[in-house]
């Protein structure tokens, strides 16, 4: 699908797209949203953008063990954070998870980054049921493997 | 050796750090697997996968030594308690699951070091692992869990990395299958679901213990919900933990995928499920629900057929790997047969032959997958004449077969002596005969293998001894697999005693 | 009857749950059976959903300061079909991703096709 039209409109459209995702996730624990939502309107915009410039320009721009590495660095530290609160939790440290308020961004102890890592995560595999969709796997998008 | 791990138990501070061991080996294993993608070299991903099954194993015994002494106990994720938050609940047979689960899984990761390249694409590896540590975690997961809908969530994460290491080998076939475990396994997890909707709709609790309450305490009038609902979760865990008539994916599954995950898929995969059944009938609906429904017949008809006929299709197979598939069929069918019983040490022997089950099928199939590795054959009658070749191997193919069978001491004996006791102790005296084919029919299939292996002039003509044997190294996880299942029969006795002590009320 | 009309979320999740699962066990068509596996599990979200709400109740996000605990709709149900959802949907991304796989290997999605051909 290679058609000006498209590559017109989206082109104009994508960073509007992007920024809201992004505004999505970043105010997930203050108004309705988070990392599930705005991770998959982000993942939506880069499948657009696979859809309209072809996948080899995408797959230039979102090299695929780039992607791999910020996925599983993003698990990681969920994991890590996650970790620490619940065994916090157990031993009686002070709980990091706050319930925000209006108006200020950081607020609301944990919640802000570990929203920012789920929408990482949420936006890359979304990316990437799509090109396994195209390609039928993964490994072959990347030429480094 | 108890000892000292006590003293250390004992010295810690007020809250007790061995409480922390479920959450943080299901951590630990779910993080080493997110490293996977992040390393390349094979030697760097076997050495962290052993490393945290290594780990994990030490922490699960650590576990058990602590439960053995103190008895179970609960553990409250995050900063909100029980009837809000999650919950896990790890007793006496939690904990002896999870320990078995580690030591399965990491002799098995041992096994895959030397010959996994041989069957999957290099680049596959890491992608094996990652399933591999996230297949376990969840599994330890459904096994610890207080909470069902967290058990559901659970079984959906196990149900995707099983498959996961069942198309990991790229043919034709094994996509087929992983297609068709995926396919009745969503199935199952729907039923599942609707299960918990309508648990959910009665009592207004997720936790198991506060639906107990809340199902005791109004239970006039509901007893067709209740049954409904049982018998959704019965169909829905049936499906995942292969019952009888619902195995039809567990054959063409297990015997196309890699020999190391068959081994996972057989020896863990199709337990957990029915350790979350067992959960649902004794810790949700409780004795009293449970007994007053026809559900425990209806398991136990089931679990009869599948050992019937489950040995009839093994019987019937020309494939190796797809006979020893069959008879997990058959195997589980035990397993079915002892929760149907309905009677405490009923319960005590699905248990007990969860335990049994896993390790002997675990060195089943390692050994099959020496075989067809070393030979290249796939059928079984192109193995006669294989313990010239491959003596060690063929000798613990022999041993494990042989309490499959069901010979004294091994633990197949021990499991099917007591399920006898069992129904006598039921008055239901015409389940021995069930007992008695089943045992006939497993010898029917294990022992011409052996006997053709070892013995017959034209089989042993023109093979060379020792001639396809592996290193002692490579074996080295078998052997280990079959000293501890030999093990699992000599102390059948206290493990018996130690499951007793566990076992929910019945 | 009556109860049939008081609990018509119910009857209408368990006939939706009834035509997706039939669907899922029927049809050879592998996108088809992918249907019926959504159509099933959107009617259990449905049921749980409907089971948490309360008629007449506001949604529970605290605006202004905090109504009687009387005041809101159950939110666990609702948060359970969330990650309900999220499970569905890696489950329906995973099939779909083995589907095409299969398709390119056999050259068709018709279960009953693919048995036939022999030898894989």
């Amino acid at each position: 699908m290679k058609s000006s039209i498209a590559k017109h409109v989206s082109g104009l459209l994508l960073p509007f797209v992007q920024v809201f995702g992004i505004y999505v996730i970043l105010f997930g624990h203050l108004s309705p949203g988070g990392g599930f939502a705005g991770g998959s309107i982000l993942g939506a915009s880069m499948i657009l953008y696979r859809f309209v410039y072809g996948a080899e320009a995408s797959d230039r721009k979102f090299k695929y063990h780039y992607m791999l590495k910020i996925a599983c660095t993003a698990l990681i530290f969920y994991g890590l954070i996650k970790g620490y609160v619940f065994i916090g939790a157990f031993l009686g440290w002070h709980n990091p998870v706050g319930t925000g308020t209006v108006g200020s961004l950081f607020s609301g102890g944990f919640i802000m980054p570990l929203n920012v890592l789920v929408g990482a995560v949420v936006a890359i595999t979304f990316y990437f049921i799509a090109t396994l969709f195209e390609e039928g796997d993964f490994g072959n998008a990347d030429p480094h493997q | 050796m108890l000892q000292c791990l006590t003293l250390v138990t004992h010295n810690t501070a007020s809250p007790n750090l061995v409480k922390l061991i479920p959450l943080v080996s299901i951590m630990l294993l779910m993080l080493s697997a997110f490293m996977m993608p992040l390393l390349k070299k094979k030697r760097h991903l076997f050495g962290l996968a052993g490393g945290a099954l290594a780990i994990l194993m030490v922490l699960s015994f650590v576990n058990v030594a602590y439960i053995y002494q103190n008895g179970g106990y609960y553990f409250d994720i995050g900063h909100f308690p029980a009837p809000f938050g999650i919950s896990l609940r790890i007793g006496e047979i939690e904990s002896l699951i999870a320990l078995l689960f580690a030591i399965v899984d990491l002799m098995v990761t041992w096994y895959a070091y030397y010959s996994l390249e041989k069957e999957i694409k290099e680049s596959r590896i890491a992608f094996f692992h990652t399933m591999n540590l996230l297949l376990l975690a969840s599994l330890l997961g459904i096994v610890f869990t207080n909470d069902i809908f967290n058990g559901f969530v659970f079984l959906e994460v196990s149900t995707l990395a099983a498959c996961g290491i069942i198309v990991v080998k790229d043919k034709k076939t094994n996509i087929k299958a992983g297609l068709k475990y995926l396919i009745l396994s969503s199935l199952g997890s729907g039923l599942v679901l609707m299960g918990i909707a309508f648990i959910y709709s009665l009592s207004g609790h997720l936790s198991m213990d506060y639906i107990h309450e809340a199902m005791i305490a109004n239970l006039d009038g509901k007893q067709n919900t209740i049954l409904i609902s049982v018998i959704l979760f019965t169909v829905g865990l049936g499906i995942k933990g292969a019952m009888f008539p619902l195995h039809i994916w567990l054959p063409d599954a297990h015997a196309s995928a890699p020999s190391p995950s068959s081994a996972i898929l057989s020896a863990l995969v199709i337990k957990a499920p029915v350790i979350f059944l067992i959960k649902v009938f004794y810790r949700v609906y409780g004795t009293q629900i449970i007994h007053e429904t026809v559900i425990l017949d209806l398991v136990l008809m089931f679990g009869v057929m599948g050992m019937i006929f489950g040995s009839l299709f093994a019987r019937s197979q020309k494939e190796l790997k797809r006979m020893i598939a069959y008879s997990s069929v058959a195997q589980m069918g035990y397993i079915f047969f002892a929760i149907g019983l309905g009677n405490t040490l009923g319960v005590v022997m699905a248990i007990y032959h969860i335990v049994a089950h896993a390790l002997t099928k675990s060195s089943l199939f390692l050994a099959a997958g020496s075989f067809i590795e070393q030979t290249g054959f796939k059928h079984i009658e192109d193995f006669r004449g294989i313990g010239k070749e491959m003596p060690v191997t063929l000798g613990i193919f022999t041993v494990s077969g042989l309490s499959m069978i069901g010979i004294p001491v091994l633990p197949g004996f021990i499991s099917k002596w007591n399920l006898a006791m069992a129904s006598i102790q039921i008055d239901k005296l015409y389940l021995l005969i069930f007992l008695l084919i089943s045992s006939l029919l497993n010898a029917s299939y294990y022992f011409p293998i052996i006997i053709n292996g070892y013995f017959g002039e034209e089989n042993l003509d023109g093979k060379v001894f020792l001639s396809k044997s592996k290193p002692i190294k490579q074996l080295l996880p078998l052997i280990i697999l079959t000293v501890l299942m030999v093990l699992v029969g000599f102390f059948s006795g206290n493990l018996i005693e130690f499951i007793e002590r566990g076992v929910y009320t019945v | 009857m009556q109860t049939l009309i008081n609990n018509y979320m119910f009857v209408g999740a368990v006939i939706m749950f009834g035509i997706g699962f039939m669907i899922l066990l029927l049809h050879n068509n592998l996108i088809k059976k992918i249907i019926g596996m959504n159509i099933m599990d959107t009617s259990i979200f449905l049921l749980f959903v409907s089971l948490g709400y309360i008629d007449g109740k506001e949604a529970p996000i605290i605006v202004g300061g905090v109504l009687h605990h009387n005041g809101y709709v159950n939110p666990i149900p609702t948060g359970l079909m969330l990650t309900g959802i999220v499970v569905a949907v890696s489950m329906t991304a995973f099939m779909l991703a083995l589907t095409i796989k299969l398709y390119e290997l056999y050259g068709t999605i018709e279960l009953d096709e693919i048995q036939n051909i022999r030898g894989g």
